[in-house]
C-alpha cells in the first residue's frame, strides 16, 4: 500500500503537499523495478520545470530511466545525499529518499493526480 | 624506368605512412621532420593523451576498489612525475619503432626545418645548422597542425595553456578551467580530474563533442557530472583576467565569472602551412588556409601532393595515413581515390566513445528512412562482471534496406568495439547480419548484437516494449 498522505502521478512519482511545496520522489514500485539505485542526476537548484516532463535522470544496475515532474514550478531545494548514497531511494523511497522540492507554480494540478488507492489499482494494472 | 625520388614534408601519421609506402613500392624516400618523427599523434596527441588516460583509469579502478572487494590500507599517492615518465617512455618506444621502419626501408630522414624552393626541390635547415637540398620528383606536405591560439587568451605556456603543454605539467592544479568541450577538451577533464584537480568546462555549442550522435553526447554528459566535472553549455568566454593574486578569472558570455588556476584551452587546431614555402608555387588554398586537394591527394602544382591535418579535412590520425597511402600509391604509378564514407573514431573519455557512419541527426537531415537499436551496457553480464555499466551501443540503419549507416557506441573498449560496424559498413551489410552473427558470450561486442536485434524489436534480453 502506497503512503496515504502523498498523492502519485502515473510515472511512478509521489507528491506530499504543503501550502505551495511539494516534496516528490519515486514510489515504492518504481525503485523496486529499477532495482539497485547507482546513480541519480538531481534536478538543478532554480530550474523551473513543467509538469510531465523530464527533470532528472536515474540509473540502476537494469536501466537508465527518466524523473518526470508531477507538478509545475521552481527547484526550490535537491536532496544531495542521494548524490552521494542514490541506494538511499532503494532503502526508503518515501521518506529519506525525497528527491527535490518544487514551489508549486500552479496548485491546481494537484487535482489531476491520483490517490493512494487510485495509484496502486494503475500499478496493479501495469504490472499484469 | 628510373627510380622515383620522393620527397615527404613532415614525419607525422600522414606523412611516415606515406613515406613507408612508397618506399615498399620501390621509391628512394627522403623524409624531413623538424620536431619528432610520429609528430603530434605521437609526441602530442593521440598516443600521450592515452598513456594518461591509463594512468588515470588505474587512479579509477583504485578509488573503486571497495567495489570489486578489495581493501587498501595507507595513503594512495598520486605521482605526476611519474605518470609523466611513463607517457614520455611509451611515446619514446614508439618513435623509436617509426626510425627503425625508416632504416629498414632505406628511408632517408632529415632533421630539420624544410622549405619547398621550388617543384622538385626542397631546402633543409638541418638542426646542426647545415643545410642542404634534396631533390625529388614529387613532394608529399604532410606538416600537419598544432593547437589553436587566439588572440583572447594571453597564453603563457604556465597558467594558460594548450594540449601541448598540458601534457607536461609539473604539478596538479587545484583548479582547471577547460575552454572547449571537443575531443581533446573532454579527454583532458577525465584526465585533470582523475589526478585531483576540480574541473569546469566551458563550451560554446549545446553538447560536449558536439560532433557525435546526440544521445552518445548526452551520455557522456551525464558521466562528467558523475565524476562531479561542472560543464557550461551554450556560453562563450568573453575574457580571462589575471588578478593581483596571480589567480586567473574567466569572465562567461552569461555574466557569470570563474576563478581559476589554469586555463587550458581546446577550441581546435590551426593549420602548419606558414614557412614552408607555398608562396612561390601558387599552391591553391582554401577558406580556412587548407591546401586543397582533389581525391587523389593531388594539389594544383603537378607533381605535389598534400595530406592530413594540413588540408583541412578530417583530422585524425588513421584518415592522414589512409591519405598518405592513397598519395604514395598514386605516386607510383597506381591509381586511387581517397574515401572518406566510413572513418571510424575514438574519443577516449571515461567510458570511451566509438563511431562510425552516420549520425541520427544527419541521417535526418538527409530525409532518410531509418531505423534505430539501441542496447545498453547495464544489460550484459560482462559489463557488470568488469563493474563498467554505464554506456550504450546504437545502431541505425537503412528502414527498407536494413543496412547499416551508422554505429555509436559509448561505454567500456568503445573505440575497440566500432569496428565491427565499419566493416558491416564496408561489406554493405545489413543490420540482421550483425544480429544474426554468433556473438561470444560474455563480451561487451554482445551490446552490438542486441542493439541490431533491438532495430528489429528482437531483442533477447529487453523487456517487452
Amino acid at each position: 500500500m502506497s503512503p496515504n498522505d502523498l498523492k502519485y502521478h502515473k510515472e511512478h512519482t509521489w507528491v506530499r503537499i504543503k501550502g505551495k511545496k511539494a516534496t516528490i520522489g519515486i514510489t515504492h514500485y518504481a525503485q523496486e523495478s529499477l532495482g539497485d539505485i547507482v546513480y541519480l542526476e538531481l534536478p538543478d537548484m532554480d530550474a523551473e520545470v513543467d509538469k510531465d516532463t523530464e527533470i532528472a535522470e536515474i540509473e540502476s544496475t537494469k536501466a537508465t530511466s527518466a524523473i518526470i515532474a508531477p507538478v509545475s514550478g521552481k527547484i526550490i531545494e535537491v536532496n544531495d545525499d542521494l548524490s552521494e548514497s542514490p541506494e538511499i531511494i532503494n532503502e526508503d523511497p518515501y521518506e529519506k529518499g525525497w528527491i527535490a522540492v518544487i514551489e508549486m507554480s500552479n496548485t491546481k494540478e494537484i487535482e489531476g493526480l491520483l490517490d493512494p488507492k487510485d495509484y496502486d489499482k494503475y500499478v496493479e494494472e501495469e504490472a499484469k | 624506368m628510373a627510380e622515383k625520388r620522393l620527397i615527404v614534408l613532415g614525419a607525422g601519421p600522414g606523412g611516415y605512412v606515406a613515406a613507408i609506402k612508397a618506399a615498399q613500392l620501390g621509391a628512394k624516400v627522403t623524409i624531413i621532420e623538424d620536431t619528432e618523427v610520429g609528430g603530434t599523434c605521437l609526441n602530442r596527441g593521440c598516443i600521450p593523451t592515452k598513456a594518461l588516460i591509463a594512468s588515470a583509469e588505474a587512479i579509477d579502478k583504485i578509488n573503486r576498489a571497495e567495489e570489486y572487494g578489495i581493501e587498501i590500507k595507507g595513503e594512495i599517492n598520486c605521482n605526476l612525475s611519474k605518470i609523466i615518465e611513463r607517457k614520455n617512455k611509451v611515446v619514446a618506444i614508439q618513435v623509436k619503432g617509426i626510425r627503425a621502419l625508416f632504416k629498414s626501408w632505406g628511408i632517408e630522414l632529415l632533421e630539420g626545418r624544410g622549405k619547398i624552393k621550388d617543384v622538385n626541390n626542397v631546402d633543409v635547415a638541418l638542426k646542426d645548422g647545415s643545410s642542404r637540398t634534396s631533390e625529388g620528383d614529387n613532394i608529399i606536405i604532410a606538416t600537419g597542425s598544432r593547437p589553436a591560439r587566439i588572440s583572447l587568451f594571453s597564453f603563457d605556456g604556465k597558467d594558460i595553456i594548450t594540449s601541448d603543454e598540458a601534457l607536461n605539467i609539473t604539478e596538479i592544479p587545484k583548479g582547471v578551467l577547460i575552454v572547449g568541450a571537443g575531443v581533446i577538451g573532454c579527454e583532458f577533464a577525465f584526465i585533470l580530474k582523475e589526478l585531483g584537480a576540480e574541473v569546469t568546462i566551458v563550451e560554446m555549442l549545446s553538447h560536449a563533442v558536439a560532433t557525435e550522435d546526440e544521445e552518445i553526447s548526452e551520455i557522456l554528459e551525464r558521466e562528467l557530472k558523475k565524476r562531479k566535472i561542472k560543464l557550461i553549455l551554450n556560453t562563450k568566454i568573453e575574457k580571462i583576467e589575471r588578478g593581483s593574486d596571480g589567480s586567473l578569472t574567466a569572465f562567461l558570455s552569461d555574466g557569470k565569472q570563474i576563478k581559476t588556476e589554469k586555463v587550458l584551452v581546446s577550441i581546435g587546431r590551426a593549420l602548419n602551412t606558414e614557412n614552408i614555402g607555398l608562396e612561390g608555387l601558387d599552391i591553391k588554398k582554401g577558406k580556412k588556409g587548407e591546401i586543397e586537394v582533389n581525391s587523389r591527394m593531388e594539389t594544383n602544382v603537378k607533381g605535389i601532393y598534400a595530406i592530413g591535418d594540413v588540408i583541412g579535412g578530417i583530422m585524425l590520425a588513421h584518415v592522414a595515413s589512409t591519405e598518405g597511402i592513397v598519395a604514395a600509391e598514386n605516386i607510383m604509378g597506381h591509381s586511387r581515390e581517397m574515401d572518406y564514407n566510413i572513418v571510424p573514431a575514438g574519443i577516449f573519455t571515461m567510458p570511451e566513445i566509438g563511431s562510425v557512419g552516420l549520425r541520427e541527426k544527419q541521417a535526418k537531415e538527409m530525409g532518410l528512412d531509418i531505423k534505430i537499436g539501441r542496447f545498453q551496457f547495464r544489460g550484459l553480464g560482462k559489463a557488470h562482471a568488469m563493474g563498467e555499466i554505464a554506456g550504450m551501443a546504437k545502431i541505425i540503419a537503412d528502414a527498407k534496406t536494413d543496412r547499416v549507416l551508422g554505429l555509436h557506441i559509448i561505454g567500456a573498449h568503445a573505440a575497440d568495439l566500432v569496428h565491427e560496424g565499419a566493416v558491416a559498413m564496408r561489406l554493405g551489410a545489413k543490420a540482421k547480419d550483425i544480429a544474426t552473427t554468433i556473438h561470444a558470450h560474455p563480451t561487451l561486442s554482445e551490446a552490438i548484437m542486441e542493439a541490431s536485434e533491438d532495430l528489429h524489436k528482437i531483442a533477447i534480453h529487453m523487456p517487452k516494449a
